[in-house]
């Protein structure tokens, strides 16, 4: 059986992560007000904005057991365009995937995997409804763009839902109602042109 | 499916003696995975792939692939950032390729990545990691399944040849 949760409504359940982000916030905080030294911007391209978007994050089975590319086919095979998609195998052996969908298609993505959970073998399941993709260029394989990004929006407290590169792009998937925070916390800490 | 005719891409783009290194349930905080990333960047180290997700429990995943030999000239500093990092644990796959394929409009076209993957899948080939946004999709396999890789996607895509 799957369970629904709403990524957002278990942030707010769990007062003890919204709090200990607070008291890294403040202590980040003082170490700017005495003096703690900023770091030099660095130079990019630009910043894109993905249309709104819902995301669904999957506990499947790893190893020969994997469902991925069933999960993605069936998605594909009821026009659920796909445009954001993290895979890998955690700690306990499972895999993880993360996909960004359309927001219009999420209703159907969920009946979909709710009425193929026992097929695709799915052991948890979690949502976002809102969402968007925050991607930065160019990323050129280069550590401190990576280094930069997490943790910029880490000290301004956004959580991040998940980040990949591909090709010359590096994003991270935000819950929508944190983007204009982020937005404005990236240009502070990249140089546009 | 979405996806009815066959789909051109740019030319498929491997990058082969590569390793890939998990760091797991590393504490969520601001900064956390810096040493990391200032390790390699000190070291001029490409991160070849690169995914980040959350692990539950106040923690999160960190999923890099970066160069054989960048790996054993920093080995030792890498187990020392490891520590700072507080990951609770570290996974390394040796001996992997990272594929990219780029094009054409993989993020308008529903099926797309459904169509690669199940192929990938019906010819035996494991996919250890994913990354895929706007065009391109890059993913991680055993070196050693590189050139079957290659086929099931020349069938799959139509796949220019290399100039």
């Amino acid at each position: 059986m799957i369970k629904w949760y709403i990524c957002g409504l278990l942030f707010l359940s769990f007062p003890s992560l919204r709090l200990s982000m607070d008291r890294q916030s403040k202590t980040l905080e003082i170490m700017r007000r005495i003096g703690a030294p900023k770091p030099e911007r660095i130079r990019i391209t630009g910043i894109l904005q993905s249309p709104e978007l819902a995301s669904l994050t999957l506990l499947l089975p790893g190893g020969i057991s994997d469902s991925t590319a069933a999960v993605l086919k069936l998605l594909g095979t009821h026009s659920i365009n796909i445009r954001f998609i993290n895979k890998y195998n955690d700690s306990a052996g499972n895999t993880s995937l993360c996909l960004c969908i359309d927001t219009e298609f999420l209703d159907a993505a969920l009946n979909l995997l709710d009425a193929n959970d026992k097929r695709l073998g799915i052991r948890d399941f979690m949502y976002h409804p809102r969402v968007k993709v925050i991607s930065i260029y160019p990323h050129k394989e280069r550590p401190r763009i990576a280094e930069r990004l997490l943790t910029t929006l880490g000290v301004n407290g956004i959580h991040i839902l998940s980040v990949n590169n591909a090709s010359s792009v590096i994003s991270c998937v935000l819950s929508t109602e944190d983007v204009e925070k982020a937005l404005a916390s990236l240009e502070d800490a990249f140089e546009l042109p | 499916m979405g996806v009815t005719e066959t789909l051109e891409i740019f030319p498929l783009k491997v990058l082969r003696n590569v390793i890939q290194l998990n760091f797991l349930r590393i504490p969520t905080r601001p900064g956390a995975t810096r040493p990391l990333f200032d390790l390699l960047e000190r070291h001029n180290v490409s991160v070849k792939f690169l995914l980040e997700g959350c692990a539950g429990g106040m923690n999160r995943d960190l999923v890099i692939c970066i160069a054989n030999d960048d790996f054993f000239r920093l080995e030792a500093e890498l187990k020392e950032v490891t520590s700072r990092m507080q990951a609770q644990a570290v996974e390394m796959r040796r001996s992997v390729a990272v594929l990219r394929v780029l094009g054409a409009h993989f993020d308008i076209r529903p099926g797309t990545s459904g169509l690669l993957f199940e192929a990938l899948a019906q010819a035996g080939i494991k996919v250890l990691s994913i990354a895929t946004t706007i065009t391109s999709s890059m993913f991680v396999i055993s070196d050693d399944q590189v050139e079957a890789a290659e086929r099931v996607i020349g069938r799959t895509f139509h796949v220019p040849k290399k100039k």
